[in-house]
């Protein structure tokens, strides 16, 4: 590492230096420290229902296959073939009983086991099979459905680690009167020629929608006859919170009434009956003041360090590809037990503003292509992080929140970024782990 | 019901595809009839639009409040616009219900924004339907070859 890019000075408090948007070799050690060292979010269980369902999938830039084996057990496996190195898996999605290197034939279990060695006679007998298994994940675990895994075994249990995220990750389930969701309607794919973190700063960014996103809140707003977004000014009374380990979000909760997020939630799209169905269900299944709880938080903008965004009905994995390309795949869920029409509802909410051609996502994506290109400016070295900073304060269970639109949610980025980076900590704040009691 | 021959249908699809090139997006929208569906299918070929996903399935107002909001002049995606040049050919005419007419066609669109080129291609499933004394589009489905991959902007009209 050359001295001049010591991550304790790149990475401050209050600001964070260009250099850690353009520079390979921190892209290259972020791939390392962060993506091959630390908990990665793959996916939902969903995307791999029946046994033998395969998704493929990236640690980073590495690709893997994230599989369900005849017992049911979800593992990942490297997509890489013992042999020589070609990968094993050509689609992205599918059902298969083994994974068949097509170069020479090798043959691989959904457990990444060697199973079919063609022609076997030609190694000698001291050829183990055994050494030749598909690399795998040491770690895998699922919290609520999401499926995480580490390529490193030297990770805390997944409950801890997402902390106090779990709060929120259970409200977003109980949205659907099961408790579960599916991801299982297909994926928004878009790119943009800027660096990963870009992506993760801005899902939970509650400074910038009413610059980035006028047009859109304009043209709503004309047709409803008043003014919308006022949620993303001065006088919200939301707020952002860091939720320890880099995880955060734009807490959309506090004071919003319970009856409202209904209609926000599926835009007034749906029939009064399967509206009153849903509630009746969800009041059945979780009792009037749950229920309440689960609808005001609804609407959520949460990040999971350092690949997962859940913003309003969707799962949104960030991939790096290079230090300034990023593939960001967007996976909408249904709710399970609710009449099909929410279902439709929430799918056609999701596309008016995400995806390649929505209201909303492109635009952000626009200021990602805006920043890179502008951070080839040298002398002004700095992005500055510091919004809300002398408001900010740590509430009795340990979050550090200030108003929705403080940079409080990519400071707590950085710190995660600065803990798994191996660097040392900004400021005593480092870590938040205080679990929410309910 | 008057019928609609290859070459009257190939005629609304250049005079179509020009007005979008030329961004001349309020020209178009009288193309349309009141109960237009602009749908860009994802992940395929669009079999299932009430349980997948879709790149865009805008119906009438949704499809104006796309339209409005490009022309507000910060839909910043398309600031500065991408300007576009495509391709229509190996147009079939299919019959539809109630007197409708299914055009299938072919098209190249090339994209140029902010000095980067790109290239869509695709088939355009127009259905066309007699109102007001002329043609006009009912359904513009497009179906991208590319729509399952990485697309990093698709905020102008395809």
């Amino acid at each position: 590492m050359p001295e001049q890019l010591n991550l304790d000075e790149l990475v401050q408090e209050h600001r964070v230096h260009r250099k850690i948007y353009t520079e390979p070799e921190i892209f290259a050690l972020e791939m390392e420290r962060i993506f091959e060292r630390g908990w990665v979010f793959l996916g939902h269980e969903s995307e791999v229902a029946q046994v033998g369902d395969y998704k493929t999938v990236r640690f980073g830039s590495q690709p893997a296959i994230m599989t369900r084996d005849e017992n049911g057990a979800i593992h990942v496996v490297m997509n890489r073939c013992m042999h020589r190195g070609a990968t094993i898996c050509q689609q992205e999605r599918g059902n298969a009983n083994y994974f068949r290197c097509w170069y020479h034939g090798w043959t691989y279990s959904s457990r990444g086991e060697l199973i079919g060695l063609p022609y076997p006679g030609g190694y000698g007998s001291h050829f183990d099979r055994g050494k030749f298994a598909l690399i795998k994940a040491a770690k895998v675990a699922t919290y609520r459905g999401l499926i995480f895994a580490s390529l490193t075994p030297e990770v805390e249990e997944l409950p801890d680690y997402l902390g106090a995220a779990k709060y929120y990750l259970d409200l977003f389930m109980d949205l659907s009167p099961e408790g579960a969701v599916e991801a299982r309607a297909g994926t928004h794919k878009y790119g943009y020629d800027g660096n990963w973190k870009f992506q993760m700063e801005n899902g939970v960014d509650g400074y910038h929608a009413n610059f980035v996103h006028q047009s859109f809140f304009e043209v709503q707003g004309k047709k409803l006859g008043r003014k919308v977004a006022q949620l993303f000014t001065e006088g919200s009374p939301m707020e952002s919170k860091d939720l320890g380990h880099g995880h955060s979000i734009l807490d959309m909760a506090p004071k919003r009434q319970a009856a409202r997020p209904v209609s926000n939630l599926l835009r007034g799209a749906t029939s009064q009956a399967a509206t009153d169905t849903y509630m009746a269900s969800l009041e059945q299944r979780f009792g009037k003041e749950r229920t309440s709880e689960i609808l005001a938080a609804s609407n959520v903008n949460l990040a999971i360090f350092p690949n997962l965004l859940i913003i309003g009905i969707q799962f949104r994995n960030v991939i790096p590809v290079g230090v300034g390309r990023t593939d960001v795949f967007l996976t909408p869920t249904t709710l399970r037990g609710v009449p099909e029409e929410i279902n439709v509802a929430r799918l056609r909410a999701h596309e008016s503003f995400y995806g390649p051609a929505g209201g909303g996502a492109p635009d952000d994506v626009e200021m990602f292509n805006r920043c890179q290109d502008g951070l080839r400016v040298k002398g002004a070295e700095w992005l500055e992080l510091s919004r809300g900073l002398e408001r900010e304060y740590t509430s009795a269970d340990g979050i550090i929140a200030a108003h929705l639109t403080d940079e409080v949610p990519q400071r707590a980025f950085y710190r995660g970024w600065r803990t798994a980076m191996g660097a040392a900590a900004a400021k005593p704040k480092l870590a938040v782990a205080a679990a929410i009691v309910r | 019901m008057p019928t609609l021959d290859r070459r009257e249908a190939e005629d609304l699809l250049y005079a179509e595809a020009r007005l979008l090139d030329e961004l001349r997006y309020d020209e178009w929208l009288n193309l349309l009839t009141a109960d237009i569906l602009y749908w860009i299918p994802c992940n395929g070929r669009g079999t299932d639009p009430a349980h997948e996903i879709s790149i865009a399935y805008d119906d009438s107002p949704r499809l104006h409040d796309r339209v409005g909001r490009l022309a507000t002049g910060i839909a910043h995606a398309q600031s500065p616009p991408s300007q576009t040049r495509r391709l229509i050919s190996n147009v079939q005419l299919e019959e539809a219900a109630d007197g409708a007419v299914q055009v299938v066609s072919a098209f190249i669109l090339y994209e140029l924004r902010r000095g980067r080129e790109r290239v869509y291609a695709g088939q355009y499933q127009h259905r066309l339907r007699f109102e007001d004394g002329r043609w006009k589009i009912a359904v513009k489905k497009t179906v991208l070859v590319n729509n399952d991959e990485v697309i990093d902007n698709l905020t102008f009209i395809v």
